[in-house]
């Protein structure tokens, strides 16, 4: 393979200078740091213009074309702009708490990238067997800056926009690490890495089996990230924008970088864990089979920027469809759904976790292929577990509508119904009714 | 008795709120338009994207609209067609065109005849509502409501238009990217 041998050639170079540890565990990771770092910042210059683009499509509008063709160069005018933009302190504001949030918040976004699996072999930077308790934990301080912004800013709207933002993030984080353990349990273990090749094990992604952990993780993860239709923390028609009002030039974009790149984090685990990540059918046996062992890791993680960009383009299609959720309903929707949800997907994935093994070998049924990488099941196991899958996601839904019927009388609309007139008495008019001459 | 009657939703009604059959109805639209905007086909009006992108693009005004007024010539002599008959400034409701005319000696046949000619056209733009009767009025043809439609200036006096602004059309620049 031609086009590979610069990688090849680079590391025969720094074998020359350095020695082989030296190369594979500093040398070569730095590498990879700034090349995912420089990605993900062109990413986020990407979005600004992808966003746009999208949300005037979907309104029949052009969106940005004045800079460059069709607007292509808007990113940097608009980066430019903000770096010449005066840095804004509020008067009384606690000033180094203020400086340090929007540093938080990229630094918590972006630290995640470093178990996030591209691809196979040196496409991931390090895989590290918590992965994916370490990308929830870190992924969380995220929020804490957000806190930090707006109770430092002195400033009312900024406050409100803190309070939103950590109620959701205690309503929503508990759904989105719960909704993950159903998928944990085919994988049986937590790094990112081995959950894709669990799947690739299997040749199946876990969204078959777990529909309905699926769903609860995309909507908690939405509503982790503040995007719309949960952008309650920084909704622009009630509280101006939120904890950032009070942000300004370069320290705004940097809250701007900080939520693309958790975007990007979140749909990341979500296409590792449900969608498969890097796996593509057909993949390995032309490529890796053969040979090409560079040319795998490319195409991999070509199919990993596919899947991602899919679920991103999920974000930009939401956010310009949903209108803004209500405080309460946010609450509803976290509490009284998603919570009880992953809670029930926990049992039912166990459920039926336990009746597959428990139909391997009965009356001659095989459903277990083998336990050594994840849950590998045969074709009939795999039947099994998907229409079980499916049930447990239909029981969940009628199970969680029954318990929720009574309590959504809090909605409004079961209340209007319900209004009876309050027995006035018909006292005498103030006016006496001019009978009308007939 | 019921103040606001809302009716209980049917059965029907309870699955699509299940299935969020709204929410993928809404998915739906958005996606046909945005698909719709990119391949510049959209089914309710035959066309994706309804931006007009005014510099670049001038519009296509609607073909009796009333624009900036203009004196015409005659196009071979380019003399002004005006015969300074003061009817346009009878006609105009608002009274924004003065006419100031000036009589000179032309010989018609070997005899010394006085003429009413024109000598100065003003016409103030910032009062005139466009209703064209002032072109209605004209029997010569010359005074004329064009297609043009920027009128705009940087100050109140840049509106009153004289008789070269009248014949000659104001320059004004013209963005083309």
């Amino acid at each position: 393979m031609l086009f590979f041998l610069p990688i090849d050639f680079i590391n025969d170079l720094l074998l020359k200078f350095f020695s082989a540890d030296m190369v594979n565990y500093v040398v070569w990771p730095f590498i990879q740091v700034v090349l995912v770092i420089s990605l993900v910042t062109g990413w986020v210059a990407a979005a600004n213009y992808l966003e746009r683009k999208v949300s005037a499509f979907m309104q029949a509008r052009l969106g940005p074309m004045r800079v460059g063709p069709w607007g292509i160069l808007q990113p940097i005018a608009d980066g430019i702009k903000l770096l010449t933009k005066e840095d804004f302190i509020p008067d009384k504001a606690d000033r180094w708490i203020f400086f340090i949030a929007p540093y938080i918040a990229v630094a918590a976004a972006f630290i995640v990238f470093v178990v996030v699996p591209f691809g196979p072999d040196w496409a991931v930077i390090a895989d590290i067997n918590i992965g994916l308790l370490f990308v929830l934990a870190v992924s969380s301080v995220g929020v804490l800056a957000l806190i930090l912004a707006g109770w430092s800013s002195n400033s009312k709207y900024s406050l409100l926009g803190a309070l939103r933002s950590s109620a959701q993030m205690i309503s929503y984080e508990v759904a989105m690490g719960l909704s993950l353990i159903g998928a944990l349990m085919f994988a049986r273990t937590l790094s990112l890495s081995s959950i894709v090749s669990a799947q690739s094990g299997d040749s199946i992604w876990f969204l078959v089996y777990q529909p309905l952990g699926f769903l609860v993780f995309l909507v908690s993860g939405i509503a982790e990230n503040n995007r719309a239709p949960f952008d309650l923390p920084e909704a622009e028609s009630e509280l101006v924008a939120g904890f950032h009002t009070e942000y300004s030039g370069f320290r705004w974009s940097l809250f701007f970088m900080a939520e693309y790149a958790a975007m990007v984090v979140v749909s990341a685990v979500a296409v590792t864990v449900y969608l498969g990540g890097w796996y593509f059918p057909f993949v390995y046996q032309l490529t890796e089979a053969k040979g090409y062992h560079n040319l795998y890791v490319i195409v991999s993680l070509l199919v990993f920027i596919g899947k991602l960009s899919a679920i991103l383009y999920l974000y930009f299609w939401l956010r310009w469809t949903l209108p803004r959720f209500r405080y309460d309903q946010l609450m509803d929707i976290g509490w009284k759904w998603l919570i009880p949800a992953s809670l029930i997907n926990i049992g039912t994935s166990a459920i039926s976790i336990f009746v597959v093994q428990a139909l391997n070998g009965w009356r001659g049924l095989k459903t277990i292929e083998s336990l050594s990488g994840g849950l590998n099941l045969t074709g009939t196991g795999k039947g099994v577990m998907i229409v079980l899958g499916l049930v447990g996601l239909g029981v969940t839904g009628l199970l969680l509508g029954r318990i929720n019927w009574r309590s959504r009388d809090f909605n409004l609309k079961s209340q209007r119904r319900n209004i009876k007139l309050v027995n006035i008495p018909q006292g005498k008019p103030a006016v006496p009714v001019v009978a009308s001459e007939g | 008795m019921p103040l606001v009657k809302v009716p209980k939703p049917r059965f029907i009604e309870k699955i699509q709120r299940f299935f969020m059959v709204d929410l993928l109805r809404g998915l739906k639209l958005t996606l046909k338009y945005n698909i719709g905007a990119m391949t510049g086909a959209d089914p309710v009006a035959g066309k994706g994207i309804y931006t007009e992108q005014y510099p670049k693009n001038r519009p296509d005004v609607a073909p009796r609209f009333h624009g900036a007024p203009r004196l015409n010539m005659d196009p071979e002599t380019h003399d002004t067609l005006c015969i300074a008959c003061n009817l346009c400034a009878l006609a105009c409701p608002e009274d924004c065109i003065d006419v100031i005319p000036l009589d000179i000696e032309v010989m018609v046949a070997g005899k010394a005849r006085k003429k009413k000619v024109l000598d100065e056209f003003i016409f103030d733009t910032s009062r005139c509502m466009f209703c064209a009767l002032c072109q209605e009025a004209c029997p010569t043809y010359c005074l004329e409501l064009t297609q043009d439609f920027e009128l705009a200036t940087y100050s109140r006096a840049g509106f009153v238009w004289n008789r070269e602004m009248l014949e000659q059309g104001r320059e004004t620049v013209k963005y083309t990217r």
